[in-house]
């Protein structure tokens, strides 16, 4: 969960944040709230998903933590630094949407470039990168120029970069784009290991089945504001009741449920949509109470696309 | 390892970097062995085509290709001074330029050994001060690039250049002695890469204590070299403050 007031733990601290990006010609009159005093903090051991439509504010608010853009207003710590500040950068690894490398650099060619730009002695470097190869299966391309690259050799590769200074902070922006089964496999098993180990997590991601095998944290983001937390999406999880009755569907639908509850009827079956699954049982006992002669019940509980189809419905 | 690396990368960044130097390493044979009848013209040519056009090629795109490209993301996470990049990058670019105008030099030589034609005396200072105009060069137009997108810096400098002597042309054959035009001219002179300052200095028609400020007296030649120098800093600070200043992004790309 989202502890908004462990600062122990804290390696993302926001505070108020307000991105607005403005026109340098127009000013004020073109610019573009991209983040809305948003204020959430990412603990260490972490895996938070941001979900949200496109130009919601995950890649904005991503690109703040990275210390890549300025937040307009509003504060904002990695570790305890400014975001942006040579502490903070020490201690983060951020993996792009799209990775882009010098053509003519092998992959070994640009891990030891990231290397020698963290400040690692040579050793390390040689160390990290053996490490690289073997967790995320690189031996095939490691000495292949990078512009052969696949997408996925490219996010791999994009990783491994992320990781070379065994960051304490990790921030991907569509990790598993161009992976094939396989490799979203693996990066799931790893980033499992790294939030075992430690390092807090912030994903964004349009995959959301993927998201949800790595986190039950997420932060919905709409036009710039967090509309809800994980900790609210699960414990409001809501879902779909389904009713095998003897007889009398119609009957017990008019008489005991209200229209919007009534997701589909027929003589010997009920759908009754569900606000919270702990509703369950009240809902059950009302229908017996009324009169219904119940076969069997089934309850169909939303998963994270669910849920972000209703938020986003809800939204508009 | 971090100046190594950066540095590194300024030689390998583009694989037409190499072709420019051998390239233009060639032409200076063909030219010297072709056309050249005495040796300035050789100096003039070296400091034109070295000094100003080899910057502009081998500094295409060194900030704008990162940017555009995203590269750069990635590199602004690094733990160090943007500065340093900057710093990096101009100092990757100045040891090419040193390197290829000892080359230039060898060429010349060697040429000069077989075809025996003009002499290489005032040589040395026509390839010092193409050095000189080469490292103030790089240094705008690497700060271009921080700016314009992609590989566009070296062709805006080259027009803006070009546009500059030409308006100055005009103006000096319309206006000569107006006030306007004198202003435009000087500040073109100082602020601009010093091309007549650094073509002066390699002619030796600065003599000795020519420059008196107050009680001072300075040589004229190394008040020129200082001069680059100084535009060379001038021009690097605000290439780094505009590189610790600049939001990065993909969406903005």
């Amino acid at each position: 969960m989202i502890y908004k007031d462990n600062k122990n733990t804290a390696i993302v601290e926001c505070k108020e944040l307000t991105k607005v990006y403005k026109n340098l010609l127009f000013g004020r009159s073109r610019a573009v709230c991209a983040l809305k005093t948003i204020s959430l903090s990412v603990n260490k051991g972490q895996i938070v998903g941001l979900i949200g439509p496109n130009g919601a504010g995950k890649s904005t608010l991503l690109n703040l933590i990275a210390g890549l853009i300025f937040p307009t207003e509003g504060c904002l710590t990695v570790c305890g630094s400014p975001a942006r500040s040579v502490e903070a950068r020490r201690s983060l690894g951020y993996m792009p949407e799209h990775p882009s490398f010098l053509g003519r650099y092998s992959a070994r060619a640009v891990l030891r470039y990231h290397g020698a730009l963290l400040g690692l002695p040579r050793k390390a470097i040689s160390l990290q990168m053996d490490k690289s190869i073997q967790q995320l299966q690189m031996e095939e391309f490691i000495d292949r120029p990078c512009s052969e690259f696949s997408q996925g050799m490219r996010q791999r590769l994009a990783l491994a970069i992320a990781l070379m200074n065994d960051p304490q902070l990790l921030l991907l922006d569509e990790p598993s784009n161009g992976l094939d089964p396989v490799g979203i496999v693996q990066l799931r098993d790893l980033l499992k290991r790294l939030r075992d180990s430690g390092t807090a997590i912030v994903v964004s991601s349009h995959r959301l089945g993927e998201l949800e095998k790595l986190t039950s944290d997420y932060i919905f983001l709409y036009r710039g504001e967090v509309v809800s937390f994980g900790d609210k999406i699960i414990s409001g999880q809501a879902g779909r009741l389904r009713v095998e009755l003897v007889s009398n569907g119609s009957y017990i639908a008019e008489k005991l449920l209200s229209p919007s509850q009534v997701l589909g009827v027929s003589d010997t079956e009920l759908g009754i949509a569900v606000d919270n699954v702990d509703d369950v049982p009240d809902i059950v006992s009302d229908l017996v109470k009324g009169g219904a002669r119940i076969k069997s019940v089934n309850l169909q509980t939303e998963d994270i696309e669910d849920i972000f189809l209703r938020l986003y419905n809800e939204r508009n | 390892m971090r100046a190594y690396e950066l540095i590194k990368e300024t030689f390998s960044r583009k694989m037409y970097i190499w072709v420019v130097h051998i390239s233009w390493l060639i032409l200076y044979c063909f030219f010297w062995v072709l056309f050249l009848e005495e040796e300035t013209d050789f100096g003039k040519f070296l400091f034109l085509w070295g000094g100003f056009l080899l910057p502009l090629a081998l500094s295409t795109g060194i900030f704008g290709d990162d940017i555009a490209s995203g590269r750069i993301c990635v590199l602004m996470t690094r733990p160090f001074w943007p500065g340093e990049l900057y710093i990096y990058r101009l100092l990757g670019l100045s040891l090419q330029g040193v390197l290829h105008f000892i080359l230039a030099g060898c060429v010349i030589y060697i040429v000069h050994l077989f075809i025996g034609r003009g002499t290489l005396e005032g040589l040395g200072i026509w390839l010092f001060s193409s050095c000189l105009l080469f490292i103030v060069c790089a240094a705008l137009s690497t700060t271009l690039s921080v700016v314009v997108s992609r590989a566009f810096n070296s062709l805006l400098l080259f027009i803006a250049v070009a546009s500059a002597f030409f308006i100055v042309s005009i103006l000096t054959w319309q206006h000569d002695g107006d006030t306007g035009t004198k202003v435009f001219t000087v500040l073109l002179k100082y602020a601009g890469p010093p091309f007549e300052l650094l073509s002066k200095l390699a002619e030796g028609e600065y003599g000795k204590f020519s420059l008196i400020i107050g009680q001072h007296k300075l040589i004229k030649g190394l008040a020129c070299i200082t001069h680059s120098l100084v535009l060379t800093v001038i021009y690097s600070i605000v290439g780094i403050i505009l590189l610790s200043r600049k939001q990065f992004t993909y969406e903005l790309n």
